[in-house]
């Protein structure tokens, strides 16, 4: 593994904290893919992420709630298009995919943590020892006080179970407490790192994946949240807000200009979108190749009142 | 155009429509004569006209012909002293691409399309350009505390 890991404690005052906001608006996020889908794991990545737009859904298991599927918890799993545009701003990296490194590769960090384990050992075998030791003395001090005997017997008897105590005492290893770390540091921490994995994004060069891509660009340019509409039949569901706030407004159903769409589904979907008050978009992007500067062109289907 | 709708109570009684009428509709025959659409079109696009004119009692339907899109269009008023609007009429196993729906748009009217099916039923859908927010739902209230306290009880 490259970054680091460090457990992380500050104390941040008022203005920190909005110091420390304005550097995580500006900050690269990791994003890890299985397979051809972009996954974030991190809380805080989450939480900044969602002031730039991007709603993501999560799919992972909550830790205490796992049998249940009302709530679900990280990772968070990103639209393509998201994904895309987060890298197009240079806020986005790719983490690769560690399984395939060769455990061999850092000798060197395996033996620094073997002999960080091995200190951790040594030093809580001390403190065992000195936790018995005025155990021993109070127990020892209370039946002297009790039985109240000779000054000097009692002082050596107690001298010479201190000894033994020391001689036959023995940490074991299964007692030894481990550290796991919860956190770490994120790419903002190593910037070489960061330079290296942005440059890494896998971008699908299909004219259907290309028009969704400028559609959702072009929405969310506009102000829009988008997220997808699988349970409508269409590419995305369009909010004027956050959606936590907002019912949509749109589903947005992406097709290229040419592309000669069955009457029977766009009546089916007009349909569907008065059912739910909600306005079909029709989008297309109206422009050839070139990256910017074509624009996307919007058709809404409405509810035509006749009866 | 509406010769059917001038008729007076004397003529009540009429004689037997022959079963090629739609053939020897005016209409028709200017449809056809608009030398566009093929014979499948301009009969969806006939059967709309028969609904816009007679059914809903549009004013002024009058058959536009669209060359670049191959296709006849209708134009009329849905009442006297409205603006035109255009409609589209097309039977229901043709396909629509994006670019045939700019185009009718971009001649500036409300655009109606109308989708003929193989038993003549039609169906309306208007579009339009641009982003139109939906009406909001009716009846929405804000219901204070009491689906907390309904949950409670239910505990």
């Amino acid at each position: 593994m490259d970054s680091p890991e460090q457990k992380i404690t500050k104390t941040v005052s008022r203005v920190d904290a909005s110091k420390e906001s304005m550097a995580n608006s500006r900050q690269v996020i990791g994003i890890n893919f299985c397979g051809p889908t972009p996954l974030m794991w991190r809380a805080d990545d989450l939480k900044s992420v969602r002031e730039l737009g991007i709603i993501g859904t999560l799919v992972g298991s909550l830790a205490r709630q796992p049998r249940q599927n009302t709530r679900l918890g990280r990772p968070l799993e990103l639209l393509p298009e998201e994904g895309r545009l987060m890298a197009d701003m240079g806020r986005a990296a790719v983490i690769p995919d560690s399984t395939n490194e060769d455990p061999e590769v850092n000798p060197e960090q395996v033996e620094q943590y073997h002999a960080g384990l091995e200190n951790s050992f040594q030093e809580q075998g001390a403190l065992a020892l000195e936790d018995r030791k005025t155990t021993l003395m109070r127990v020892i001090t209370e039946k002297h006080n009790e039985n109240s005997g000779s000054q000097e017997d009692s002082d050596g008897a107690v001298r010479d179970r201190l000894e033994a105590l020391a001689h036959g005492f023995s940490f074991p290893r299964t007692a030894m407490a481990v550290q796991l770390c919860t956190a770490r540091a994120g790419l903002s921490h190593c910037p070489e790192v960061r330079r290296f994995l942005a440059a890494d994004w896998p971008i699908p060069r299909d004219e259907r994946s290309e028009t969704r891509f400028r559609v959702f660009r072009d929405l969310r340019r506009q102000g829009f949240y988008l997220t997808s509409a699988g349970k409508f039949g269409g590419d995305y569901l369009v909010y004027p807000g956050d959606p936590l706030r907002f019912h949509a407004y749109f589903i947005v159903v992406c097709i290229s200009m040419d592309e000669s769409m069955p009457l029977c589904d766009v009546l089916a979907i007009a349909r569907l979108g008065s059912n739910v008050k909600k306005t079909v978009l029709l989008c297309s992007s109206g422009g050839s190749q070139e990256d910017d500067g074509e624009e996307v062109v919007y058709t809404s289907l409405q509810w035509s009142g006749m009866v | 155009m509406s010769e059917l709708t001038k008729k007076t109570d004397e003529d009540v009684i009429e004689k037997p429509l022959p079963p090629n009428w739609i053939l020897q509709h005016p209409m028709y025959q200017h449809l056809m004569n608009l030398d566009v659409g093929d014979s499948a079109q301009v009969h969806a696009a006939f059967l709309v006209y028969l609904d816009l004119a007679e059914v809903r009692q549009w004013k002024e339907v009058s058959g536009v012909g669209c060359s670049e899109l191959r296709l006849v269009l209708l134009e009329g008023r849905e009442k006297e002293g409205e603006p035109t609007q255009m409609v589209l009429p097309l039977p229901v196993h043709r396909g629509l691409s994006h670019r045939s729906v700019r185009s009718v748009l971009a001649r500036g009217s409300p655009m109606l399309l109308c989708v003929v099916a193989s038993d003549s039923s039609l169906v309306y859908q208007r579009m339009c350009d641009g982003l139109l927010t939906p009406d909001p739902p009716v009846g929405i209230q804000d219901q204070g505390r009491r689906q907390h306290r309904k949950r409670r009880q239910q505990h």
